[in-house]
């Protein structure tokens, strides 16, 4: 299955899905160390994003949530790639600046067609997602 | 996007790798947003020591003294952090000195502080300013109607370094119109501190979906400075708003319909007593009363409030270790006024450092086996970050409450009903 979206960060890469409904914020959010999530409470809380899909709903919190993002490229702890409903600019620099392909504004309901788990293609540069159902 | 000729030869890399990189960043963040060009930027505003040293050295590479002004944020303060007796700060001079080579050699300003409006340096309406720190963003945004768009740290310095930034997001006029609007009900704000202002504005932040404009009504017209500072600033701190209007008081709200922009309201989110309550309970998060720190000055310090904390501490010892963020001038007015001597006898610090998110004081990074375990504020900004970046245990309250704190070591705040 094929789904359009709109390009953020241009690239390809696949992985497994990690689908949240919620706003995520590199800074506070993420452990650039291990690329675990470390909020206390948290519905990700101890699950690892290195190297995964993460599917979320679009981004908040502090402006220094690229330079996170740029140190988890750099360990190779970050995300494959980052699909979400709507970007917004901290989220959007980040993905470009550590070179994450990025997608938003997805044509149809990832929460409903994309499952933790499931593998995923990312097309960033031509705006495609596949889903591969595990 | 179109780019001037000039922005093409920035492009194609004919002045400096650094500047190239930086271009690329901008034009392709600006595409992502469908951004119809760049504007030059009246100034910049960076965080170098909040960079990492990598990127910092490929976006400069190259690059030489920009003929805009630029400023930063506040820095690490290794030297400081030493003579605190704080364990790992030897670990953070060589990177800070690295970094101060390049932003000399780029003729950028070491302001060195998260409020830069209180040393003079302010925006007109209207100016556009390309800046890290979202404290920054929103203060300078709603407070003077300077035209801030959401950006993060490393974009901030490609902004810097080219002297323009993407046209988009706050930047056009039609998107700084609010669409969430803030109405206080049955709240008697006359014994009102500078906390209830931080609580208020961490609740609003919280309700408010991404980065949406919000204008908040129901104070009397031309609220104190230091308290339309803190509800704004505290709101991108439990979300991401980024331009939040006063009606009476900010230069784009002088009524209510004006920040509407004659349009009805998505949402109207209601603030009462209940909602003060409830948000001063989540900013406590702590077991026992033992207080082991005390941070004042996020934002950066007001002379005012220094004078208040002066005159609390005169001829008192405190028993934790207490920081007060300000910036370089006006912790020199506060030198020249006596205050920071009481303070410093107390045995508290005044530096322009930042007290909250890179407080030394409780980063384990910084303070080793000297970390403090818990911290008292009265900055729901502060109190959020020293919480979740620090992961120290909090407590949020008023002025003197945290003064006393200090004195005694153990925490006697009430929560206000």
């Amino acid at each position: 299955m094929k789904i359009r979206a709109h390009t953020v960060s241009e690239g390809k890469a696949e992985g497994e899905a990690v689908v949240y409904n919620g706003p995520f914020s590199f800074m506070g959010d993420l452990d650039p160390a291990t690329g675990t999530v470390r909020v206390p409470r948290h519905p990700l809380e101890g699950k690892s994003l290195a190297s995964k899909v993460f599917v979320f709903t679009t981004g908040k919190g502090s402006g220094a949530g690229d330079t996170v993002a740029w140190k988890a490229k750099q360990k190779g702890t970050a995300p494959a790639a980052i699909i979400c409903l709507e970007s917004e600019p901290i989220l959007s620099g980040a993905a470009i600046a550590s070179e994450i392909p990025a997608v938003d504004r997805p044509e149809k309901n990832v929460f409903e067609l994309i499952k933790t788990g499931d593998h995923v293609r990312v097309n960033a540069t031509a705006g495609t997602i596949e889903v591969i159902e595990k | 996007m179109v780019l001037t000729d000039e922005e093409k030869r920035m492009l194609a890399g004919e002045y400096a790798p650094g500047m190239q990189r930086a271009m690329n960043l901008l034009v392709k963040l600006g595409n992502s947003f469908d951004a119809e060009k760049l504007v030059p930027i009246t100034y910049g505003h960076v965080s170098y020591d909040g960079c990492p040293e990598d990127f910092w050295n490929l976006i400069t590479e190259g690059v030489n003294p920009t003929p805009h002004r630029v400023t930063t944020h506040p820095s690490y303060q290794p030297e400081a952090w030493k003579e605190w007796g704080l364990p790992l700060a030897d670990q953070w001079i060589d990177e800070h000195e690295r970094k101060l080579i390049t932003l000399k050699r780029l003729g950028w300003l070491r302001t060195e502080t998260c409020a830069e409006y209180l040393i003079g340096i302010t925006p007109r309406k209207g100016d556009v300013v390309s800046m890290a720190g979202t404290c920054m963003q929103v203060a300078n945004n709603s407070l003077f109607g300077a035209r801030v768009d959401r950006m993060g740290a490393l974009v901030a310095v490609a902004a810097a370094v080219c002297g323009r930034t993407p046209m988009m997001g706050l930047l056009l006029p039609k998107n700084r119109y609010a669409s969430h609007l803030v109405e206080l009900d049955d709240l008697d704000i006359s014994d009102w501190t500078l906390s209830h202002y931080h609580c208020i504005g961490y609740y609003i932040g919280d309700k408010i979906p991404g980065f949406k404009p919000v204008v908040v009504n129901g104070f009397s017209p031309n609220l104190p400075f230091d308290f339309a500072r803190a509800l704004v600033i505290s709101m991108p701190t439990s979300g991401a708003v980024t331009l939040a209007h006063i009606v009476g008081t900010t230069p784009e709200a002088p009524i209510l319909e004006a920040a509407l922009g004659n349009k009805k309201p998505e949402n109207v989110i209601r603030v009462g007593k209940r909602e003060i309550t409830k948000t001063w309970e989540r900013l406590n998060v702590w077991d026992d009363d033992i207080v082991e720190h005390v941070a004042f000055g996020c934002p950066h310090a007001t002379i005012s409030e220094i004078g208040r904390i002066a005159s609390l501490l005169e001829g008192k010892i405190i028993k934790t270790s207490l920081l007060i963020g300000a910036s370089i001038p006006v912790e020199a007015l506060a030198r020249h006024q006596g205050y920071a001597d009481i303070i410093e006898k107390a045995g508290g610090h005044i530096v322009s450092v930042c007290p909250s998110i890179r407080n030394p004081f409780t980063l384990k990074d910084v303070a080793g086996e000297k970390q403090a375990k818990s911290a008292a504020t009265n900055s729901a900004r502060a109190a959020h970050y020293l919480a979740t970046v620090g992961g120290v245990k909090v407590f949020f309250g008023t002025e003197e409450e945290c003064i006393n704190a200090a004195i005694t070591g153990r925490w006697k705040g009430e929560i206000p009903q």
